[in-house]
């Protein structure tokens, strides 16, 4: 095989598998070039790739498997029960993320056994209230039904009173559910951030043209807590400015919601749902942190901050 | 290539080997999932687990082999990710239904099929295996492109059943629910130059017993 000085690997296998990589998008446009022309003046690249291409094609004609309403209306029937202790018949969190060996002991395992036998033999038996209580009842099979339905009972009592305690207790805690959503949807969004800058006199002018309001936003990059941005946050109807930092590979959003009462608060602990929060004030702003750091990594972020803040 | 029972085991205790970083949860937040309230999670398992139903369903009925063990295996990962929903950091939600979908099918294979689990030796060989193997297949001539093209579905769904785990998983990752290598990379816990070979060993597998049919 001829040599070239494309940067391309010049073995076999290395350009077939770039073959395979310019088909399936993972080469950005140079590289995808190069390979083009590597194709275009050699037949026998440009057999195989003709035949991979004809394979995706076929694979791309195989039925998909359909999402039957019956299905569809059973998980969603998971997601609506009200299971105030699903740690209990269910495998843990550990094992949602990647099962450890071992950790399924027999019990579980004739539980998952009895659920997919009890439930979803494709019977007619589809009701989504039964998905529930049949393993449960065969588990414990010497309760009667009168202790299935006082547990119902108490079940239904305890998760209606702390829906209740939530909705009571909600002023800030709406707030919290806004950072912490706009924080995820920065996550999923092609740039988490609207201004590119590491530069805080770049980033205060900014948000003060956007919202007419910017936050401190001193640089903490030479303890480890790069800032990298700002993006405009719309919380509770109200847009908010909210800076970036990067600490290694994890993101932190810092939401600073304006204040007219000026009470100073200590920073206080809210983190929930994967995230750690943390919210404190300093008079002019109430600030949010969230992050998907550890808390200890978070505090640290939120103690330089505001040292070098005042 | 060895190939002997006693390779099933290793075979199975490495290959839902949990995926590497992403998708963990931070220890010590986790706690914190009990205060969200019950409706938020409901409808947070709604947003992150319903619309990829099908995309799960796919993933299970090739992993499986067939459709009705796939709704069994998707409803057993489903009731895993209502109980992990708390934990769910953000990212890609599809990729980390598939993450729990992947690992609770070879859990309940390893259940439900004690000996139906392939052998296929260790892991290792096969890398080995499609590094050596992928050398020569690009040079010899291959089948027409369009013999491939006109398979017919019974034969592709053969072929596809009759690969090894790991050729399989990652094929059906990348063809038909359409993960990005980097995804796939991060749901096996493999390096991308892994997934890369394995990709093109399956990919060759097929192409040469498609274009032995007559």
């Amino acid at each position: 095989m001829t040599n070239h000085d494309d940067g391309l690997p010049n073995d076999p296998e290395g350009i077939s598998l770039m073959i395979h990589a310019l088909i399936d998008g993972e080469l950005d446009a140079a590289a995808a070039l190069a390979v083009e022309r590597r194709i275009a003046a050699d037949p026998q690249l440009a057999a195989e790739h003709a035949r991979i291409i004809a394979l995706q094609g076929a694979l791309s004609r195989l039925p998909r498997p359909h999402v039957s309403d019956v299905f569809q209306a059973r998980i969603a029937a998971l997601g609506a029960t009200a299971t105030p202790h699903p740690a209990q018949d269910v495998p843990t969190q550990d094992e949602a993320a990647g099962p450890q060996r071992g950790t399924l002991s027999p019990q579980p395992d004739q539980i998952g056994v009895g659920q997919l036998h009890g439930t979803s033999r494709r019977a007619t038996e589809t009701r989504p209230s039964q998905t529930r209580i049949l393993p449960r009842a065969r588990r414990f099979g010497s309760f009667d039904w009168r202790a299935l339905a006082a547990s119902i009972v108490i079940s239904a009592v305890l998760a209606s009173g702390a829906t209740q305690w939530v909705m009571v207790d909600n002023t800030s805690d709406s707030f919290a559910a806004g950072v912490a959503s706009g924080h995820r949807r920065s996550l999923l969004a092609a740039s988490p951030i609207d201004i590119v800058s590491s530069d805080r006199h770049t980033v205060k002018p900014w948000l003060d043209a956007r919202i007419g309001v910017s936050p401190p936003a001193p640089d903490l990059a030479q303890d480890g807590f790069a800032l990298i941005g700002g993006r405009v946050e719309v919380i509770s109807g109200r847009p908010v400015p909210a800076l970036v930092y990067r600490h290694r590979e994890h993101l932190i959003t810092l939401v600073a919601e304006p204040q007219q009462g000026g009470t100073t608060t200590e920073p206080e602990d809210l983190s929930s749902s994967g995230f750690s929060l943390v919210q404190w004030s300093d008079g002019a702003f109430s600030y949010w942190a969230i992050s998907d750091m550890e808390r200890p990594e978070l505090d640290d972020f939120v103690a330089r901050f505001r040292k070098a803040a005042v | 290539m060895p190939i002997s029972a006693g390779f099933t085991r290793i075979c199975r205790a490495k290959s839902p080997s949990p995926p590497e970083g992403a998708w963990q949860t931070l220890p010590g937040v986790l706690d914190h999932g009990a205060d969200l309230s019950e409706k938020a999670l409901a409808e947070r398992f709604g947003e992150v687990v319903l619309p990829h139903l099908g995309d799960a369903l796919t993933l299970a009925r090739w992993l499986t082999g067939n459709a009705a063990d796939a709704e069994d295996v998707v409803q057993e990962a489903c009731v895993k990710a209502h109980a992990g929903i708390s934990g769910y950091a953000g990212g890609n939600a599809r990729a980390w239904l598939l993450t729990i979908v992947r690992n609770t099918a070879y859990t309940w294979m390893s259940r439900n099929r004690p000996r139906g689990m392939l052998a296929v030796g260790d892991l290792g060989d096969l890398d080995q295996m499609a590094a050596a193997h992928g050398t020569s297949l690009p040079d010899e001539d291959g089948p027409e492109a369009s013999l491939i093209a006109r398979a017919d579905t019974a034969a592709l769904e053969v072929a596809i059943a009759a690969l090894p785990q790991p050729f399989r998983e990652t094929l059906v990752l990348r063809d038909i629910n359409g993960l990005s290598y980097r995804e796939i990379a991060a749901m096996l816990g493999v390096p991308m130059g892994t997934v890369m070979s394995r990709l093109a060993r399956a990919r060759s597998l097929l192409v040469s017993k498609l274009g032995r049919a007559p």
